[in-house]
């Protein structure tokens, strides 16, 4: 009886371990462009939140405008290099 | 059933081995060869479902131990010692984790099954979780080895089969410790997948954060375990163990509360790395430290290295344990001198006043705090090494050095989520600090005017301090709420409560965060309640009466009874407050006839003011009449309510924040402007 | 509200307040440890450890039939009973049980260093993060400047303005 489930055991993790595989998953190396998407979510998010804290009353006018600005200098430099990429990278 | 438990823990080690190995290869191909064909793919593929595989055996082993418990197998030597057949079902199941080898076996299992997860979301990104997945087949490597060599579960008993168990610990003999255990491991162990992936995105030098996005569930989820572990831990240490208190300081104990500092300071920095690009080698070295602390406090308590309350089975166990942490940090290190290229900052602090230096700040205190416990853990073995005897490290120090600093840490509970990004002005400061510190310093002069002295004694003073701030903290989250509805309500013209919600499902895991920190004030409420605890003792007999408080206990009968499991001594104790009957207390003593062992049946009857608790000590050799200990806690009820208010704002925490088109579709019907986007920041 | 701006806190004449009112504190607390006989057994008892190997605070020693912790208290009440100091009766424990009956390392010769280390680890941790925020800001490079305000870039600007507008 327990060798028979030992087996059982074994035989059927074995199978599942090295069933052939018709297609396995590729580990592709992230691209740039994948890269600064995700930069421009995060910028994106930041500014958002900046927008939302002026509201609330976090920041006075002038801070919060110099902030702006330099987020959204950051975020157009992501913005075009992302542009440039698509432009000039054929979609994979 | 025994050999059947014994070959799956085998096979669940020569499958964690081909993960690593055969993972290990597949990656290095890959790594060297970008462009080479399917094979290294294939080998990788093999090796995450080897990696599924030891899941499956490692359950199957499990089963088998829980199997033999319920079939009263007393071949198997670990049942014989933690059961017995009297025992009642869900003790049995537990008895996987009350001893060493049981537990070691959950914790292999638990990683398994986190393991197990992460490898079938692997599409969530391939390649970092065929990192992560390798080295934490290396962690598991570990932990099975421990099962297969030192501590084997299945062991076998020699000689003649004993007819009954020797049964379990009557201390674990409670409901609560049923859960705590595997919580507390849940907690452990779930520090392995961030730790995996964070040493993974450092190795293969992975681009950009999104590896804290993927991990972030992970951590909160583990955070939330080991939270409700150690709560567990202290509430049964209350209930169960009849001394009064909940926290003894004890190494045990402060081995569970180090990784959870460290981890909580890791929670913290790691979104300075999310949002901002910063801290990229401290946070990386936070989960490594959590990692290695979640390892040393099993290391400290099972080797005998300390003296613990808590009576685990010293053994050989220490070495491997010691082994196993010198191999970890040398990974560690050289991976991080290798690669921390990669991990320079993209942002630097921008002002003393924000957001970013009050989670530097935190960090530093945690830290400390961790440090302090780490030192105090410590020193007796130091102070033998330097000065050749011992000394005892006990509540006093830890009272006296470790206090102050939670205090400042609950005063940055409160200030952290009001400062804002990059830089906050005075100005503002002034503005949103204002209701806070009026909070703050009106509570503290109600108190002293209601009586509190705090120059009469420093635990007063703490106290005071702690309530003061608590007043503080909860202001200041309160208004943060109400400060983020009113843009909401501004901006959608619904009403405050339909705002508060939009408000928090826009970012649940900003909002979940600042209830965990209201939570955080209320349990140090309710630990600053300590400072004004009282006990008395009194032989009691029949229509003897007590009198602590504002209660008056009066004897109505002791008496014995007897069961199966266990003989019992109590007393009926009639309790009158303030001269009016209220209830009636029952506290109790067992004597457990498996394991020949006696534990205190603890009668409380707590309320949101104070804690009564009586403990029935035994009777009096001489005189044969009972001795009654009773305590007076106030606002222990405090630590449990926020403790619940933490876990919920975790998961909370965990819902994912609401879509831009569900919060498009909540805007204002008549506004032209745009939608509301969703998920604004943290 | 001025009362709360830091330059007022850290002001001269309100050092020295705060000052004496941390040398009133201190003394209330020196004063408060020679109260009367039972106040000084829990304070005395919960400074020493029950010597039996169950690592508990004497007073909180609860585990069932324990003999060690019955005689030690009874020792104590009758040091305290003689009249003898706190200080004389911490000795004498130390002297039958050896160090480890103190719940705390003492504050003196190398045990000092157990109480000193937390609060120097706290200290020069603060004083690293402090210079190195300092640092930071001094190396903070400047805003770069606006960039060229070409149609594209005035496109680009404001697309990022309508997509994150609240």
């Amino acid at each position: 009886m327990t060798i028979v489930a030992c087996a059982a055991l074994l035989i059927g993790i074995l199978i599942y371990i090295f069933y052939p595989q018709r297609k396995t998953e590729e580990q592709t190396q992230k691209t740039r462009l994948e890269y600064l998407r995700e930069r421009k979510e995060t910028i994106y998010e930041n500014l958002r939140d900046l927008n939302f804290e002026y509201r609330a009353g976090k920041y006075p006018e002038e801070d919060y405008l110099a902030q702006r600005a330099a987020m959204e200098n950051e975020a157009a430099q992501v913005l075009s290099e992302i542009e440039f990429l698509e432009d000039n990278v054929p979609a994979a | 059933m025994a050999a059947f438990g014994s070959f799956a823990i085998l096979l669940g080690l020569v499958l964690c081995a081909y993960n690593l190995v055969v993972g290990a290869i597949a990656l290095r191909q890959i790594a060297v060869h970008p462009q080479a064909s399917l094979a290294p793919e294939r080998l990788a593929e093999s090796a995450r479902r080897a990696g599924i595989g030891s899941f499956i055996a490692l359950s199957a082993a499990a089963f088998a131990l829980v199997y033999c418990a319920f079939t009263n197998d007393f071949s198997v030597a670990y049942i014989l010692h933690h059961s017995n057949r009297a025992l009642p079902w869900p003790y049995k199941f537990a008895a996987l984790w009350s001893g060493q080898e049981g537990s070691l076996l959950l914790w292999a299992w638990l990683l398994a099954a986190y393991g197990f997860v992460l490898r079938v979301r692997h599409r969530v990104d391939v390649k970092l979780t065929a990192y992560a997945s390798t080295i934490l087949a290396a962690v598991q490597v570990f932990f099975t080895l421990l099962i297969v060599f030192p501590a084997p579960p299945f062991a076998l008993v020699q000689g003649a089969i004993p007819t009954d168990g020797f049964g379990l610990n009557p201390l674990l003999q409670y409901p609560e410790m049923v859960i705590h255990p595997p919580m507390l491991y849940l907690g452990y162990v779930g520090f392995s997948v961030p730790f995996a992936f964070a040493l993974g995105a450092l190795m293969m030098r992975y681009p950009g954060e999104k590896w804290i996005h993927i991990t972030r569930r992970w951590t909160m989820v583990t955070w939330l375990f080991l939270t409700c572990g150690i709560f567990l831990g202290m509430h049964w240490a209350y209930a169960v163990l009849g001394w009064g208190g909940y926290w003894g300081w004890d190494p045990v104990e402060n081995a569970s509360l180090m990784p959870w500092l460290t981890g909580t300071a890791f929670l913290h920095s790691v979104m300075m790395q999310e949002k901002r690009g910063m801290m990229k080698s401290w946070n990386v070295w936070l989960i490594f430290t959590t990692f290695m602390l979640s390892i040393l406090g099993t290391l400290l308590t099972r080797s005998g290295l300390v003296s613990s309350v808590h009576a685990f089975a010293e053994s050989s166990i220490g070495t491997w344990f010691w082994a196993f942490l010198v191999i970890v940090l040398a990974v560690c290190l050289f991976t991080y001198i290798l690669q921390r290229d990669n991990l320079q900052s993209e942002h630097k602090i921008e002002s003393l006043v924000s957001r970013e230096s009050s989670f530097l700040f935190n960090n530093l205190v945690l830290l400390a705090a961790c440090f302090t416990i780490l030192w105090g853990t410590l020193f007796p073995i130091i102070s033998e090494y330097v000065e050749g005897s011992k000394v005892t490290v006990g509540p006093p120090f830890y009272n006296r050095v470790a206090v102050p600093i939670g205090i400042f840490l609950l005063l940055l509970t409160g200030i952290g989520p009001v400062l804002a990004w990059r830089s906050t002005s005075f100005k503002s400061v002034r503005r949103n600090f204002l209701w806070p510190v009026i909070a703050g310093v009106a509570t503290a002069l109600i108190l002293m005017a209601a009586g509190m002295r705090p120059w009469q004694d420093i635990g007063t003073l703490y106290s005071l301090m702690t309530f003061s701030l608590g007043a503080l903290v909860t202001t200041a989250i309160v208004t943060e709420f109400w400060r983020g509805s009113r843009v909401i309500q501004r901006h959608t013209g619904k009403n405050m409560l339909s705002s508060l919600v939009q408000l928090t499902r826009r970012n649940t895991r900003r909002y979940g965060g600042y209830m965990v920190h209201l939570g955080v004030a209320i349990v140090f409420i309710g630990l600053a309640g300590s400072a004004f605890n009282q006990s008395a003792e009194q032989e009691m007999g029949f229509h003897d009466s007590m009198t602590i408080g504002p209660y008056r206990l009066v004897c109505q009968s002791y008496t014995q009874d007897s069961n199966a499991n266990y003989d019992s001594e109590y007393e009926l104790l009639n309790v009158y407050k303030n001269g009016k009957f209220l209830l009636q207390m029952a506290p109790e003593r067992r004597f457990y006839h498996a394991s020949q062992q006696t534990e205190t049946m603890v009668a409380d009857h707590s309320t949101l003011e104070r804690d009564l608790y009586v403990v029935y000590e035994g009777a009096n050799p001489d005189t044969n009449q009972p001795i009654i200990k009773v305590f007076i806690n106030p606002l222990v009820a405090w630590i449990w309510i926020g403790v619940l208010v933490m876990a919920l704002g975790t998961l909370l925490a965990l819902v994912p924040n609401m879509s831009a088109e569900q919060a498009a579709q909540s805007r204002k019907p008549m506004e032209e402007s745009v939608a509301l986007p969703a998920g604004v920041g943290d | 509200m001025r009362r709360f701006l830091p330059s007022r806190i850290f002001d001269r004449s309100l050092l020295r307040t705060w000052g004496q009112l941390t040398v009133a504190c201190l003394l209330v607390i020196f004063m408060a440890g020679a109260g009367d006989t039972a106040a000084r057994y829990n304070q005395i008892g919960h400074q020493l450890m029950c010597t039996c190997g169950c690592n508990q605070v004497l007073l909180e020693c609860n585990h069932v039939g324990c003999t060690v912790s019955t005689q030690e208290e009874a020792e104590l009440r009758a040091d305290l009973g003689r009249g003898d100091s706190n200080q004389l009766i911490l000795q004498n424990f130390v002297q039958k049980y050896g160090p480890t009956v103190l719940a705390a390392p003492p504050e003196h010769g190398f045990d000092l260093v157990a109480w000193i280390t937390p609060g120097l680890f706290l200290l020069l941790a603060t004083l690293g993060t402090a210079f190195l925020i300092r640092k930071w800001k001094l190396h903070t490079v400047a805003m770069p400047p606006e960039a060229a305000a070409d149609a594209r870039t005035d496109a680009i600007l404001a697309k990022i303005r309508r997509e994150t507008e609240l």
